[in-house]
């Protein structure tokens, strides 16, 4: 079974007035089990407008859109996937502890149980001993580790991330990277990625999905397959063939591999 | 200490300057008695300063909490139905200008002569309105990120209230409440020029004007003032307690 479907998936925004835009145009994707998927594309391509509506944060206008199997809608409804925005969202009156709760508190988990979950996620993301800390006296990429983890507490078949790396600087985005492989390979999860950055895709995805701008659409699928994705990985030559074919198909030139 | 130090100073200075203008300038003591005089009535009454701050203390807390109460329920209320909520900000700024003081002589004749209900509605209804402002502005001021994740998680309307706009009202609630706080004083002392029961330290005040006792009339302002002060630093240490995200922002 597909983690992700979409069937001809056009969206509009403001149909019918005079600021009417179509976001996305007869969009095809498909994300298998396990798959990291990234979507790659200029401003305005629909890159997000695409997750959001996996995610059933909006509909689409025509096609359909399937999660786990289900319609979107029920698939949110379930808790089918967890999601992370380019902005932590961390509730500041929360602890860090609390807010990872937070989603299996809704689920109705016992207390016991989701305390023990999120000090799991906590300790996969490497902040075990921030757990009774308030969001603001963490750093930057201690909230977006803090949201990654959040997202993966109730332990979701789908990934979703809205390029959860974006307000990060380099270092910090490069650990991370690595760490979001780990925890994927570990538990299994399937990805779709939002990122504007060409080496932060090639590097994590199976796949890099290329859309266009004015109508958003998918203009080009490059499958990645490095042999290892570790730090020797970024210096290989694998990778950088894949960054320019990444590039090239950006730019609207076919591409080779 | 450094934050203390520069307004006790200041302080000091003006009531020294006072003290000086009143005796060297030979000023009248009923146009303005000296500190040292109101201090004497002061020390002299502290048992009736004492026992009318306490009258008025209790009017102005009622006062405090029901008019909260109500002012946080009907905030929510109206940040529930976004119709209401237009309605309801004009509405309550024009009611908030006008001088709910004056309404205590109509509400001491709705009530018996020996009745505390007049003054400590005066002061529910004054504390009301920045309640209800703050709070609704609160209410209705939610992250969008946060109103998004909530939808992912299939929270529904009253799980969305009381986990996210609430504790996110918090901040403006407390903003809204220490301006209240100071209000309900006010407000519980000056009701009491209009009649009523006697106890209080604002009947205090125009009974020692009246008998030409001004240092003895003073003595009963500085209590109102010392009554103001609990009331805004007891809500400043309530605030600090109930968000205590606020005050931890330094590991």
């Amino acid at each position: 079974m597909s983690a992700v479907v979409l069937d001809k998936v056009t969206k509009v925004f403001n149909q019918g007035r005079a600021d009417e835009v179509t976001a996305l145009a007869e969009v095809d994707l498909t994300v298998g089990d396990g798959e990291f998927v990234s979507l790659i594309g200029p401003s305005g391509c629909g890159k997000s407008t695409l997750l959001r509506l996996i995610a059933d944060l909006i509909e689409p206008t025509t096609g359909t859109v399937q999660v786990a199997g289900k319609d979107a809608g029920r698939a949110r409804r379930d808790q089918d996937y967890g999601i992370a925005f380019q902005q932590a969202g961390l509730f500041e009156w929360r602890t860090v502890r609390r807010n990872v709760e937070l989603p299996l508190e809704l689920r109705g988990m016992g207390k016991g149980e989701r305390k023990a979950r999120a000090e799991e996620m906590l300790a996969l993301v490497g902040l075990a001993e921030f757990a009774g800390h308030y969001p603001a006296q963490l750093s930057g990429g201690m909230q977006q580790r803090v949201a990654i983890a959040r997202a993966l507490a109730v332990q979701p078949p789908l990934l979703l991330m809205d390029e959860p790396f974006g307000a990060l600087d380099e270092m910090t985005r490069e650990r991370l990277q690595a760490e979001l492989l780990g925890i994927c390979a570990q538990t299994g999860t399937s990805t779709v990625f939002v990122t504007h950055s060409i080496s932060e895709a090639v590097f994590l995805s199976n796949r890099v999905v290329v859309m266009s701008a004015r109508p958003g659409r998918i203009t080009a699928a490059i499958e990645v397959d490095l042999a290892a994705r570790d730090e020797a990985a970024r210096q290989s030559e694998r990778y950088f063939e894949h960054v320019t074919a990444v590039r090239q198909a950006l730019r609207g030139v076919p591409a080779t591999t | 200490m450094k934050r203390i130090l520069p307004p006790v100073l200041v302080g000091i200075a003006a009531i020294v300057a006072w003290q000086l203008t009143v005796t060297l300038g030979r000023i009248a003591p009923f146009i303005l008695p000296a500190p040292s005089e109101i201090w004497e009535q002061l020390v002299e009454q502290r048992q009736n300063v004492w026992e009318a701050a306490l009258a008025s203390g209790a009017n102005a807390l009622i006062g405090l909490i029901a008019g909260s109460i109500v002012a946080v329920l009907a905030a929510m209320i109206a940040s529930r139905f976004r119709p209401l909520a237009e309605i309801s900000i004009p509405f309550a700024a024009v009611v908030s200008a006008l001088p709910i003081i004056a309404l205590a002589p109509i509400l001491n004749n709705m009530f018996e002569t020996t009745s505390s209900i007049p003054r400590r509605l005066v002061a529910a209804i004054i504390v009301f309105f920045p309640v209800f402002l703050n709070t609704l502005r609160g209410l209705r001021e939610v992250n969008p990120i946060h109103q998004e994740l909530m939808h992912t998680y299939a929270a529904g309307g009253w799980t969305f209230a009381t986990k996210v706009r609430l504790p996110g009202a918090l901040p403006y609630v407390f903003t809204g409440l220490r301006q209240a706080s100071s209000l309900a004083v006010i407000a519980a002392v000056v009701a009491e020029y209009f009649g009523g029961l006697q106890n209080g330290l604002g009947s205090r005040i125009t009974s020692a004007a009246a008998f030409t006792a001004y240092p003895r009339a003073w003595a009963f302002v500085v209590g109102a003032c010392l009554l103001g002060l609990v009331f805004y630093l007891t809500t400043l240490l309530l605030e600090r307690l109930a968000m205590p995200w606020r005050s931890r922002l330094i590991a």
